[in-house]
């Protein structure tokens, strides 16, 4: 996949309103997002009906890979949504200090926070290199799948 | 009794639990992909949490989320509804360690039925007739001579590896046996890469009739009759009845009291309980044979529903939770006579397209005797990645010809637009001469489409 490709994708999605957008092939993985997302949902929708945009082929990855930078020039806050379902916790346990706060500086391996399932403890990464702007979900509360965790403006 | 229940569940079944769950005053948990997040089961539920993606893979067949789920909301049981997990041993066992109770049968008495090979040897052991065939693989020519003659013409050739209606040759005699069984050996080898065939016996019109059970966990186990599910086309049921028409012909007249005793024997030899269906094809000479049991409450329970007076997945409820079963067979009237439509988003004038979309108008019929359960309303968009029916229609009458004549009525109140449904299909057949004179089998709508399609739906809607 050379750039023409990658720029008839960003194109795509911007004609349709798509916000992600994940390939997976042999030796090759890209996942783009365009910046100002809102929502569990990775679709603009008008008002209460999901629009789904069907131009371009979606393939789910299973491990989520680095994004690559958002390609419209008005970047907003992104978000770090919650992969699974469990307990959010800020901190690695309840003494020690969160992980990340507003002004953190994240890189794609950085831990935010851990989401607790079934008694085991899974730490959740930042995926994305940015400074964290808005911690949106609360300590101890359940969170669902999708649901945004954090606001991070993307470096 | 259970406080919470999640349902494990999407579409018009969940919905149906969820009205179970309210009638019991019991909290409700939905679940939902992010295609379902407009679903009306999502609406009407107390909570509602999201468990990934639209395609069933990353939501509704995610255990650990399904799991995760039921432990932040805290529940006591899980219903699985039909189709997803709910006839997936492996799911109860997991619900059953993590102290949630699973709505449903065991695990071990979904082992019991796992697969045709461990079925049938059940069934043969509960001393109910299966369709007589081959022990396993029919390897040379002069053994399938000998099953052949054993069992008797006409018989189908099949292949091991096949499926869904895959790999199947019939036989009337000896001449075209070897010539079938040398072709279909050869077609198998080519198409799935097994040349392993066996045979069994072909039953023409056949007939499919099943008998609902309801088992508690103190050992009673009762059946509640029986529907008669031949109209299908390629092997989806579309329209279902209850009571069926063809034990009204001369000789099938004591057929419904000998299936339904063994429809009970097969459900006691699996030590069955909650509820489930016995599947039974029946020839034309009052013949019958287990065919498989279905080991969760069915997409067409409402029909016997309407004619026994018993809310089934209420049942399903109260016995999950430990209490007795308080109908006993000599309590079960069949009263009056039910028929079920199922609609599909599919265009019956395009061969059955499927067509998801957004619904535009939607009125749905009402009046004495007329149930809807659907998920469906004006605006709702059919997400694309799960099977395309949308609602089930159900009516009830005093007798067969009451109820099609309900029915007719009510299919034509039936307003959805922006979608293509099966209604003008269904209408055809209810106007149809056999099937009003209840003379049909499993070949019904094939033989109806056969003969000029779209001028027959047309001229008969």
């Amino acid at each position: 996949m050379d750039l023409k490709d990658i720029k008839a994708i960003i194109d795509l999605m911007k004609k349709n309103s798509i916000s992600e957008f994940e390939l997976e092939k042999q030796e090759f993985k890209i996942r783009l997002k365009r910046g100002n997302l809102n929502g569990p949902a990775a679709y603009d929708d008008a008002p209460g009906v999901p629009q789904y945009a069907t131009a371009a082929p979606v393939a789910a990855l299973p491990a989520p890979v680095a994004a690559a930078a958002p390609a419209s020039a008005t970047s907003g806050d992104a978000e770090i949504k919650s992969p699974m379902i469990g307990t959010l916790y800020r901190s690695p346990s309840p003494e020690a200090a969160p992980y990340v706060d507003i002004g953190s500086e994240v890189g794609p391996d950085t831990v935010v926070c851990i989401i607790e399932a079934m008694k085991v403890m899974n730490e959740i990464k930042a995926e994305t290199r940015g400074i964290i702007t808005a911690v949106v979900a609360e300590n101890s509360k359940p969170v669902e799948f999708g649901q945004a965790l954090f606001k991070i403006r993307p470096l | 009794m259970f406080e919470k229940v999640l349902i494990a569940n999407r579409g018009e079944i969940a919905v149906r639990i969820i009205r179970a769950c309210k009638e019991l005053n019991i909290r409700t948990v939905a679940v939902y992909s992010e295609a379902d997040a407009n679903s009306m089961h999502v609406q009407m539920a107390d909570e509602a949490i999201c468990i990934g993606k639209g395609p069933s893979k990353e939501s509704y067949l995610r255990i650990d989320r399904l799991i995760s789920a039921a432990e932040i909301a805290d529940v006591d049981a899980i219903h699985p509804g039909y189709g997803f997990l709910s006839e997936n041993a492996h799911f109860a066992d997991v619900c059953e360690s993590c102290n949630i109770r699973f709505i449903g049968p065991s695990s071990r008495a979904m082992n019991a039925m796992e697969d045709k090979q461990v079925s049938r040897a059940l069934a043969k052991k509960a001393g109910v007739a299966t369709p007589p065939g081959s022990e396993g693989m029919v390897e040379s020519e002069q053994e399938a001579l000998t099953t052949a003659k054993k069992i008797g013409y006409p018989v189908m050739i099949k292949a091991i590896a096949g499926g869904g209606g895959r790999g199947m040759r019939v036989a009337h005699n000896d001449i075209s046996m070897i010539k079938g069984f040398h072709t279909c050996r050869s077609e198998a080898e080519k198409a799935f890469g097994n040349a392993g065939v066996y045979i069994e016996k072909f039953i023409e019109n056949p007939h499919h009739i099943e008998f609902q059970i309801l088992g508690d966990t103190r050992g009673n186990l009762i059946h509640l009759g029986e529907r008669d599910c031949s109209i299908q086309r390629r092997n989806q049921k579309l329209i279902e009845e209850s009571p069926s028409p063809l034990f009204d012909r001369k000789d099938f007249r004591d057929l419904r009291k000998k299936m339904g005793k063994a429809a009970l024997k097969i459900a006691e030899a699996a030590n069955y309980t909650s509820a489930g269906t016995v599947e039974f094809i029946v020839d034309d000479k009052a013949n019958y044979y287990f065919l498989e049991m279905n080991k969760r409450i069915q997409v067409e329970h409402p029909v016997t529903e309407e004619v026994t007076g018993v809310d089934l997945v209420k049942q399903m409820i109260l016995i999950a939770a430990g209490e007795q079963l308080r109908i006993s067979q000599g309590d079960l009237t069949a009263r009056g006579h039910a028929i079920e439509c199922r609609i599909n988003a599919e265009d019956p004038f395009d061969d059955f397209r499927p067509s998801p979309g957004r619904i535009d108008m939607y009125y749905a019929p009402g009046g004495p005797g007329v149930r809807i359960d659907s998920h469906a309303y004006a605006g709702y968009t059919i997400p694309p990645y799960y099977d395309s029916m949308i609602s089930k229609l159900i009516v009830w009458g005093r007798d067969r010809r009451d109820a099609m004549e309900r029915m007719s009525r009510a299919l034509s109140e039936y307003m959805i637009t922006g979608i293509k449904t099966t209604i003008p299909f269904e209408q055809a057949i209810l106007q149809d001469p056999n099937f009003r004179r209840g003379v049909y089998s499993t070949n019904f709508i094939e033989q109806l489409l056969g003969g000029g399609r779209r001028e027959l739906i047309e001229e008969k809607a």
